[in-house]
């Protein structure tokens, strides 16, 4: 057997094994990661690429440190999941120290949780300037596949949802010059899909795509942009347009009546936070609160 | 002279890393230690600071191949603590997805079983043909280890008459694969030779030491939470537990190779009485209150423990593994075998060492080295 180019040490640094059994399962035939000239080896000394899973813990930094210095070069290092991006769901564990690279130097990064063997396999094929054929129906995702996120920038109303629910705190709310931005950060998800099921909009999808491999990782984000509504009193932005809109919409689906108050309704909820607590609007909001009451008690 | 041999607790043989000192006269094991905490996440910490869904994903993440079934238990544990009543469509379903996981956890444990007894052409076999299994859970959730299908009150994704017809090929092609392992496993077969007397855990010790799962069932004795004590479907599908009596290696082989064609049987029966209905039930709200809920996962018994103080946020979550339970059964194993079966007998347990370490109460802190000492 002639000499692997590459030659592999695995290292679970605190994770779920569901990656260790991902990298397992890509010595399977079918992947063909021989005919690459790939071989998994039992000692760092013979190794000359290191694939780093799990977030690292107090008890395992030492021992990553010591196992980097023992590789072969061009010592690479890959981190695989997004454990080993991120530390993903277990980020505010007492114990975790990682993710790898405040460690050792990682040079790729690959995402997913746990990543698919296709994808493991097509990153060290790329990695190496190989070219795979992915003919086989096994390299296609099925359709309920959940992979990398997209939003829809049409529908997104920008209301949070997705970040409140997030179970890996992946989704990010910043604001800036009018604008929200929502960023999901997906080498920190968990790829669950419950921002997927409570998005009132449909706006957030999980889609098939899982070649998710990046050289800095922080490339793995996605973003999309709402504007901001500015406060009719104050003149700060305080709520997504959109939001607004749609809060608007629904009040008046659920009550039909108030539809003719529609213009008393638009203006009390474009003031923001802190200043309906003006007396002025305090006083408006009491006029239009006695209109709807009206309304109800004629119904 | 007695020697100090040390296995771990990072070699890339066992898939995770664990500690063990072996204490070794004339090649004979004396003594065993057990180090752990080298996967310690501070799972149980956060599990206090996620609210009741959020916590799915993380009790998914305890371990990445019994995934499923640790959201099962967490799931019906917390069914005790917030006011739901779970559909029957989803009570079989939830049947039917846990005993597909149960299929691909043996087929994996099979392959690393092939691993250490140095067979590459089994390995490659069970392994390339386990793909499938994989391959359906993937189609079936959406993902291939942390599917996250079960959720509190029911599942998340129903099955239509493409996924039924898809798990019914799947199991058909299974059927030659378990065939396969129970010639590897008869009376001449490949596996028998270096297995059969090895890591003898008798009947008594294995109820002295706490064994769960397929260890205790090798060692004889008819445990099974599925039977004992019946959730989800499982008390209304007729299936057997399956013992043996030879408390060796080759027993526990024989159990988990048997077991696979009870969640067969099982996967077929659930399918066939499917009832119609809603797969999700309507949530209440958190009561204060604790609630217990074990399930058998394809290590042995997994037992959850929440206590709820009536916000959205579970105030205290613990876990016991089977994995935990069955560590001490390897130092039981071990006494007086040979030091070339160690990793053999490690292996027999289908040890899980992500989901042990997070009960783990390291002592590094104190710098104690034994964390274990039977007698």
């Amino acid at each position: 057997m002639a000499q692997p180019k590459i030659s592999v040490y695995r290292f679970m640094a605190a994770g779920c094994n569901g990656c260790d059994v991902q990298i397992l399962e890509c010595l399977v035939p079918r992947y063909k990661l021989a005919d690459l000239g790939v071989g998994v080896v039992f000692t760092p000394e013979e190794a000359n690429v290191l694939a780093v899973t799990g977030g690292v813990n107090i008890k395992t930094m030492e021992e990553l440190k010591s196992i980097y210095e023992k590789l072969q070069p061009p010592k690479l290092v890959v981190a695989v999941g997004n454990c080993a991006l991120t530390k993903e769901i277990f980020d505010k564990g007492y114990s975790m120290v990682g993710p790898p690279d405040k460690i050792i130097p990682v040079n790729f990064y690959i995402s997913g949780c746990p990543p698919r063997p296709q994808a493991i396999v097509t990153s060290i094929a790329k990695a190496l300037g190989a070219k795979l054929e992915e003919k086989e129906d096994y390299w296609a995702t099925p359709e309920e596949y959940r992979g990398r996120h997209e939003f829809d920038s049409e529908k997104c109303i920008g209301c949070g949802a997705c970040a409140q629910v997030c179970s890996s705190d992946a989704i990010e709310l910043t604001e800036n010059n009018g604008k929200r931005t929502v960023k999901v950060d997906y080498g920190h998800c968990s790829y669950c899909a419950f921002c997927q099921d409570e998005c009132p909009e449909d706006a957030i999808k999980l889609t098939r795509e899982y070649h998710l491999v990046f050289t800095d990782r922080k490339q793995a984000s996605v973003t999309t942009d709402v504007d901001m509504q500015k406060c009719s009193s104050c003149g700060a932005y305080f709520m997504p347009q959109r939001q607004l809109k749609r809060a608007l919409e629904r009040t008046e689906e659920k009550v039909a009546e108030y539809k003719r108050y529609h213009d008393y309704l638009k203006e009390t909820i474009g003031v923001c936070l802190s200043c309906r607590r003006k007396i002025s609007n305090i006083k408006k909001a009491k006029q239009l609160l006695s209109r709807l009451s009206v309304t109800a008690l004629q119904k | 002279m007695p020697e100090i041999v040390q296995i771990g607790p990072f070699r890339p043989q066992l898939v995770e890393p664990e500690k063990f000192t072996l204490t070794v006269e004339n090649n004979k094991i004396i003594d065993a230690d057990i180090e752990l905490g080298y996967v310690h996440r501070g799972i149980e910490k956060l599990f206090t600071t996620k609210t009741y869904l959020q916590n799915l994903a993380l009790a998914e993440r305890i371990c990445g191949i019994c995934s499923g079934i640790h959201t099962l238990a967490y799931a019906q544990t917390t069914e005790g603590v917030i006011d739901v009543q779970v559909p029957d469509r989803a009570r079989y379903l939830r049947t039917i997805y846990m005993e597909i996981e149960r299929l691909h956890s043996h087929y994996l444990w099979f392959g690393v079983l092939a691993h250490s007894l140095h067979d590459t052409e089994a390995f490659l076999k069970i392994m390339g043909e386990r793909e499938k299994v994989q391959d359906l859970l993937e189609f079936l959730t959406g993902n291939r280890m942390n599917y996250l299908i079960n959720t509190i009150g029911g599942v998340r994704r129903d099955l239509n008459e493409k996924k039924i017809q898809r798990i019914r090929s799947v199991l058909k092609d299974m059927k030659p694969l378990s065939d396969h392992i129970m010639t590897l496993l008869d009376d001449n077969g490949r596996f028998t030779k270096k297995t059969k007397g090895v890591g003898i855990l008798r009947k008594e010790r294995a109820l002295a030491v706490g064994a769960v799962g397929p260890v205790l069932r090798g060692s004889g004795i008819k445990s099974d939470a599925r039977k004992d004590d019946p959730y989800a479907a499982y008390g209304e599908l007729d299936w057997e537990v399956i013992t043996e009596k030879d408390c060796d290696v080759r027993a526990k082989s024989l159990v988990r190779a048997r077991e696979t064609y009870e969640s067969m049987k099982m996967i077929n029966q659930a399918i066939d009485n499917l009832p119609k209905g809603d797969i999700v039930g309507e949530l209440g709200d958190p009561l204060v209150t604790e609630s217990i809920g074990r399930v058998e996962a394809p290590r042995g018994e997994l037992f959850y423990y929440i206590k709820s103080n009536g916000t959205n946020i579970p105030e205290r979550v613990k876990v016991r593994t089977p994995s935990f339970a069955n560590d001490f059964t390897i130092i039981e194993m071990m006494r007086g075998d040979y030091l070339q079966n160690a990793r053999l007998i490690i292996e027999s347990i289908d040890p899980c060492f992500a989901c042990t370490d997070r009960v783990t109460i390291i002592n590094a802190k104190t710098g104690k080295k034994r964390l274990a000492k039977l007698e």
